[in-house]
């Protein structure tokens, strides 16, 4: 475009308002931008993307929001934790006989007549959160949220303590809408039209916080987007960045304005009872900022590392990544080599595909002869590593009080009309240890058994009950489940059980930066590469798989389907796509180490 | 007042300046919800204030309106505006010409503002809709004179009906409209406002002629429209139009009673004002006494008693979990109620709504005048319907009653629906197909799935006017060693079969599957609150790990098997709950594995008497078979690597099947024929003969008359999947070959290789019984011989030393056990401890 450049990052506004001043030019009523765009959005997303002027967008934090303007570009990253529906607003208006947008905007800068031809358009509200157990790590530091040249590296700090990671919620109100009709002259006597209204739903978030804000450390935002649902859906967003529950974007747009719009402290019967609205219930805009979205995208794993280095993964390098994690975890473990084995090949493990209610590509671990004396010497090792090399990741330690309290399916509350968030409710991708150790003997009460029913689904389907009161809604997720137990943990029964053996109490050395990078990058890299198998290695499987349920009848169909399973994330861990007679033979022989074990 | 003469003009009545006046006004929708609600609910409180309400029509507005409504074309709109009331137009001309002769003898014809929809037109329109409506089969233009003297239109029926039960309200079926004049319909959801308005016009006039003393207002509610949007495609464009919607409410407000007419009392001189109506949602307080002899200002204040209120209320609607897209969270929406449908649907209820999109806006604080450039939008609730909880409906042969109060509407498939589900039940391999489509992904278990089937379509329940009844349920237990892809059966099962429940035995206990009474928090009254079993009423109760259950829970499910009942007595409640379910439990053999050398009972541990209420008892064992190894081991292989799509052909979708599964069971009835009852006598007959071996006192019993009733269910089953009104032969076949397969599986005595029921009624097979008589025999020759009377005792294992000599085979120290047992039952000997004594 050849136009005058808009400075996007401060004044991203009038980069709007020109936009449609400009658009509007050649449109008579903004009604004829029904599909949601006048061309500002290409504008945002050029900007941002081909131009990578991504990074310089400073980071929205709780660090940040003080010194964050109004009105100026802001990122945002945050999972989507509940959808407000949507919103209704003036999205064009006219202001004598100039056209004016409130796209962006809670409040419209200029008195809207009682008689002003408006067109009302429609965003979308969502609650966003910052991703539940994001460590330290994967964040975006404030250092690098000051430097706005440096956007994304951030310092290298290690173990965080999880609680910090977790207090920055934030919502994030996204909005997109379509046309915003700024200034611009409209034929006189034009007859009032037909409420134009447009179909694009706009996502229009508010940003509060659910809990009661610890100490500014999280940051909940609700975001406002403009969000093509329907018809104009396709016109500018590519199918991924359909919003779903529990996913992680990533949010541009701006901090809304006006903090001193209050909830209507409604003198007038009526509105008030319609105020059952979610924006009811929340918190004033410091605490929960509002946030009006441009663009949006969807984050993988990749995306958490500091420096993404988009590098093709060859094969030799990854093998030598791969053999570098493998002696790691093999330290951490107490030079368990078969439990290293294993350990790996749970990390890489995904759901990648769901056959019924079957979810295929699981891999849930269970390492049993967890005694008190090596909980304590390996359990927080161990923490500690799947916490530098996962992104999100969580750990519960089961006892019956926490199962007979803890709230651990998201239950909708009607009272505040908002989903509350259980422990449950976890982003895609995260990691989850249920440390069973400290289970003792005792009673569970009604909750207790709800709970433990829950935590067995999530083991077997990979899923979780949304409690909507009157019917409960089956969520899906993609968790990876570690359980540490003493014995078979029979409330997670895990896909693979393995006897934990250590020889070594303590023999993990310390581990540079760039390891940690390179296994962080391997892991969520490799997982992500796409797989097949030859036909006559599928014979071979299958023959082997008959000739092993001929040798041994307790072998059922789980065990088959973890084999392949196995063999799959096996070769993915060499960076292999297609399943060779040597990995599978490797995956036959490790169990049969595990089986030996379980005698 | 006189303001308010034309209730478009001040209310976002059309359509294009609707978004405009929410914002112009902040309290419009209130204030337009409040006149609408005058219009609809009071007909008796015209503005003009001073005529006396005498059924005048709500739009009879204009200042200058005439009391009288049947003057004709007395039109009030003023020359200067821009015309827009449907005025008293009322008077209606006997012939339908009279209607068209309207537009002529105006030279102006009043059109709804912002459009070009002619008022009359639409007047007339509604009128002849409303005369001259008949149901389809009478309604041809041909005899439209002839039919008028001779049947009565469906409409003016129904109005002569709502006039004698002295109603409020007459719904119109939004369908009926669009077939008389799909045009009026059109209108209708565009501009539900104004036609609205002019509907209610047209039908007052019509009670007024019919009975000229009617004096309430009878409003019309449309429903049942063409088409119905889902709350989540609610966009802008469905602002003030007709919107039908289906959900759920999830909460209630409390009543709010809404001033309709207030009055003012002058505090000075004590006179009181005449009825101020609300306007624009608010009611304007005189600032001056109107008696000229007081005059004085700021004197008046609100009478509360004289003022009236009509009831409203506010409920959220939510949308059912059909709806919601993977990944979604429910969206919800306001709905406002008006009189009587205020408390018409509870939270929880399932209800399909029909009503007006609405916006209002939103303004920033009470004082300021600055409006949010939000909306806040809600549905102005014309029609309620409640619809059926289930997803496959409830409704269906199997019950025995079906006279009470059910609707019918409940059960609707469309024509085409139904054509396509006779089309795919008149194929010759229906049976087949459903099978496969039954669980796709578990392969194998032919037998199991024919015999699933069969308990998804089930037999007709019957009832003699002894009131002896039998269940047409059929009950199915499928024992198997672990890994057998039981438990996906049954998920498979619930999610497919209505008001299906889920439970597993270990976490069940006896109340949770019956009925528990529980004290209501807030009133302190005793409740009683159903289990899984009454709440599968007509369902299928699924209950996995069945030997896990306490045995207290499963002794709760004999009555239930048998007599479909459950029967609660306590705390003051003495009740009998109907549960006509079919149960489908699964089990694990006790230890872990299947042993094929002991007998069902003895594999599982359940009481016999509860074993045998069972229809079909299938053993789903883990053979080892190269065959299935291989097939089992393509399954998982291609779960894995292949798009799993791909293997599965010819498969009927799960809402296909479920659609042809409740046909089935609401419309098709199948009979026995006599030559099939004779098929079945014979078929028992002879499995009965089966145990008579000749020459042989060993006596088998081989079928009891519970097989005979699970036979007749089955051949029912099995008619009703091929949609036929009469049980064929092949079906009675296919019966016998069903039950013989499961059977054979579980009853089948493993010592004789012979079908024993004695397995399943008693626990015991007749070869074992001879056993074990043959031991206490020999126990009793060695006796005689060792042990004199009265003489020293003899230790047991001595005992079983001897009697291993002597029979020259292994004996089991419990069997010798059980057999000293019975002969000290007979008083033969007596045992102290581990030593036995004649006596």
């Amino acid at each position: 475009m050849g136009g005058p450049q808009y400075d996007f990052l401060s004044n991203p506004l009038g980069a709007v308002r020109s936009t449609f001043e400009k658009a509007m030019a050649s449109v008579s009523d903004p009604s004829s931008f029904n599909s949601g765009d006048w061309g500002a959005m290409d504008l945002f997303t050029n900007f941002l993307f081909d131009q990578s002027h991504h990074f310089q967008v400073p980071v929205l934090t709780p660090a940040s929001m003080r010194w964050i303007k109004p009105n100026t570009l802001v990122r945002f990253r945050g999972m989507i934790q509940d959808m407000l529906g949507n919103e209704f607003y003036v999205g064009a208006y006219k202001d004598g006989a100039v056209w004016r947008t409130n796209k962006f905007m809670d409040v419209s800068q200029f008195p809207i007549g009682p008689s002003a031809d408006t067109r009302i358009w429609e965003r979308r509200l969502l609650y966003c959160v910052p991703v539940p157990g994001l460590n330290s790590w994967a964040q975006i530091s404030s250092e690098a949220v000051t430097d706005q040249c440096m956007g994304w590296t951030s310092e290298q700090r290690e173990k965080r303590p999880r609680a910090e990671a977790e207090c920055s919620d934030m919502t994030v109100s996204s909005e997109e809408d379509q046309g915003s009709p700024s200034t611009k002259k409209m034929r006189e006597g034009e007859q009032p039209s037909l409420a134009s209204q447009s179909r694009e739903s706009e996502i229009a978030s508010s940003s509060f916080s659910l809990a009661p804000v610890p100490e500014g450390n999280s940051l909940h935002c609700l975001v406002k987007v403009r969000f093509c649902l329907r018809r104009s859906y396709e016109v500018y967003d590519s199918p991924e960045s359909e919003l779903k529950l529990n996913e992680i974007f990533e949010f541009v747009g701006i901090l809304a304005s006006d903090p001193e719009i209050q909830e209507d402290n409604v003198d007038n019967d009526l509105s008030n009872e319609f105020c059952e609205d979610p924006l009811r219930h929340f918190p004033p805009n410091k605490v929960v900022p509002r946030f009006h979205c441009f663009v949006h995208r969807k984050l993988a794993a990749q995306d958490f590392l500091q420096n993404n280095p988009i590098i093709e993964p060859k094969l030799d390098m990854v093998k030598g990544i791969r053999e570098a994690l493998l002696r790691h975890l093999t330290a951490v473990l107490g030079n368990d080599d078969v439990a290293a084995h294993f350990m790996l090949l749970h990390l890489l493990s995904k759901v990648h595909s769901r056959v019924d209610s079957l979810a295929v590509g699981k891999l849930s671990l269970n390492l049993t002869c967890f005694s008190k004396e090596i909980v304590s010497i390996f359990g927080n090792q161990l923490n500690v590593v799947v916490k530098n090399l996962m992104p999100f990741t969580h750990c519960i330690p089961l006892t019956v009080e926490y199962l007979n309290t803890a709230s651990l399916a998201p239950k909708k509350n009607y009272d505040i009309n908002r989903l509350e968030t259980g422990a449950l409710q976890l982003a895609e991708g995260s990691h989850l240890i249920v440390d069973e150790t400290k289970l003792e003997a005792g009673t569970l009460n009604s909750l207790g058994v709800e709970n433990a029913r829950l935590l067995n689904n999530l083991v077997e389907w990979q899923k979780v009950e949304y409690d909507f009161k009157y019917y409960k809604m089956d969520m899906t997720t993609d968790v990876q489940l570690l359980v540490l137990s003493e014995g078979k943990s029979n409330i997670l029964p895990a896909d693979v059980i393995v006897p934990f053996r250590p020889s070594a109490a303590n023999c993990s050395e310390a581990v540079t930066a760039e390891a940690l990078e390179a296994w962080r990058w391997y892991l969520a890299t490799v997982r992500q590469l796409p797989h097949s198998i030859e036909s006559e290695m599928q014979q071979v499987v299958e023959n082997d798989l008959v000739a092993a349920r001929q040798a041994d009848r307790s072998l059922n169909a789980q065990d088959l389907s973890r084999w392949l399973t196995m063999s799959r994330l096996m070769s993915l861990s060499f960076g292999e796509t297609s399943l060779s007679l040597e990995h599978w033979q490797m995956v036959k022989e490790l169990d049969r180490l595990r089986k030996e074990r379980l005698k | 007042m006189a303001s308010d003469s034309s209730p478009i003009n001040n209310g976002p009545s059309s359509p294009d300046d609707s978004p405009s006046s929410p914002i112009g006004n902040t309290f419009s929708s209130p204030g337009d919800a409040a006149r609408r609600n005058r219009r609809r609910g009071r007909s008796s409180t015209p503005s003009a204030f001073d005529t006396p309400p005498v059924h005048r029509s709500r739009f009879a507005a204009a200042a200058d309106a005439t009391p009288t409504p049947s003057r004709s074309r007395q039109r009030s709109g003023g020359a200067g505006r821009p015309p827009v009331t449907p005025t008293s137009t009322d008077d209606i001309p006997a012939s339908s010409e009279g209607g068209d002769g309207f537009d002529m003898d105006d030279a102006r014809p009043t059109f709804v503002w912002g459009t070009n929809i002619s008022v009359e037109d639409v007047n007339d329109a509604i009128q002849r809709f409303l005369r001259d409506f008949r149901e389809a089969s009478s309604s041809q233009n041909d005899d439209d004179m002839l039919q008028h003297l001779h049947t009565e239109g469906k409409y003016e029926k129904l109005i002569k009906q709502v006039i004698e039960v002295e109603g409020d309200s007459l719904d119109v079926d939004a369908h009926d409209v669009f077939e008389h004049d799909p045009d009026l319909y059109t209108k209708m959801v565009r501009y539900p406002l104004e036609v609205l308005a002019i509907f209610d016009l047209v039908l007052m006039n019509m009670v007024s002629r019919i009975k000229p003393m009617f004096e309430k207002h009878i409003q019309t509610r449309i429903f049942n429209l063409k088409s119905s949007t889902t709350m989540r495609n609610l966009n802008p464009t469905d602002i003030e139009r007709m919107v039908s919607i289906k959900g759920m409410i999830i909460r209630c407000s409390s009543i709010i009673p809404e001033i309709r007419e207030a009055i003012f009392r002058c505090l000075v001189c004590g006179n009181c004002t005449d009825p101020v109506a609300v306007e624009r949602g608010r009611i304007t307080e005189p600032t001056i006494c109107l008696r000229e002899e007081c005059q004085s200002r700021n004197s008046m204040t609100l009478l509360h008693n004289r003022c009236r209120f009509t009831d409203k209320q506010i409920v959220r609607l939510q949308e059912t979990p059909d709806e919601i897209p993977e990944g979604g969270t429910p969206h919800t929406v306001s709905l406002l109620m008006h009189d009587k449908l205020v408390d018409a649907g509870k939270p929880g209820d399932r209800v399909e709504v029909t009503g007006i999109y609405r916006a209002m806006s939103v303004r920033i604080g009470a004082t300021q005048r600055t409006v949010k450039s939000l909306f806040k939008t809600y549905i102005d609730c014309l029609h309620i319907k409640k619809t059926d909880k289930s997803r496959m409906l409830v409704d269906d042969a199997m019950d025995i009653d079906n006279s009470e109060g059910r609707n019918p509407e409940e059960v609707h498939f469309d024509e085409e629906r139904v054509g396509q589900l006779k089309e795919l039940s008149k194929q010759p391999d229906i049976y087949e197909r459903l099978t496969k489509s039954l669980a796709p992904n578990i392969w194998e278990l032919d037998d199991v799935k024919k015999g699933l089937l069969c308990q998804l379509f089930g037999g007709n329940a019957l009832k003699l006017a002894s009131g002896a009844s039998f269940r047409g349920d059929i009950n199915i237990l499928l024992v198997g060693d672990p890994g057998t892809s039981k438990s996906q059966l049954l998920q498979y099962i619930h999610k497919l079969s209505p008001r299906g429940i889920y439970t597993s035995g270990r976490g069940s206990s006896a109340v949770g599957l019956t009925a528990y009474v529980t004290k209501d928090p807030e009133t302190g009254e005793t409740v009683l609150e159903s289990g899984a079993l009454v709440l599968s009423d007509r369902g299928i109760c699924c209950i996995d790990e069945f030997d896990k259950m306490s045995d207290n829970a499963r002794s709760m499910l004999h009555e239930v098997m048998e007599q479909q009942t459950v029967s609660i007595a306590k705390a003051g409640i003495i009740a009998s709950l109907n549960a006509r379910t079919s149960v489908l439990a699964c089990a694990n053999p006790s230890g872990s594995r299947y042993n094929p050398r002991l007998s069902v009972i003895d594999n599982i541990h359940l009481p016999p008497t509860l074993l045998s209420r069972f229809d079909l008892i299938y053993l789903i064992l883990d053979k080892a078979d190269e065959q299935t190894d291989r097939r089992l081991a393509k399954h998982i292989v291609s779960l894995h690597f292949e798009n799993p799509e791909s293997m599965e052909q010819d498969v009927m979708d799960i809402s296909t099947l479920t659609d042809y599964v409740s046909y089935a069971r609401k419309h098709i009835h199948p009979q026995l024929s006599d030559e099939v009852a004779e098929e079945l006598t014979r078929g028992y007959v002879d499995i009965r003969r089966r145990g008579n071996f000749p020459g042989s006192s060993k006596k088998v019993i081989t079928a009891t008359p519970r097989q005979l009733e699970s036979l007749i269910r089955l051949s029912e089953a099995l008619a009703r999947i091929r949609f036929a009104e009469w049980v064929e032969r092949r079906d009675v076949m296919e019966a016998f070959r069903l039950l013989e397969v499961a059977m054979q599986q579980s009853a089948t005595d493993h010592a004789t290789g012979t079908i024993d029921m004695d397995l399943i009624t008693t626990g015991v097979s007749a070869s074992e019984r001879m056993r074990r008589e043959a031991m206490v025999q020999a126990t009793r020759n060695i006796i005689m011989e060792k042990i004199q009377i009265g003489g020293p005792s003899m230790r047991l294992l001595e005992l079983l030393e001897e009697l291993k000599q002597s029979t020259g085979s292994e004996v089991q120290l419990t069997d010798l056990k059980n057999a000293v047992a019975t002969l000290a039952s007979e008083g033969f000997v007596t045992m102290h401890g581990e030593s036995v004594k004649r006596s």
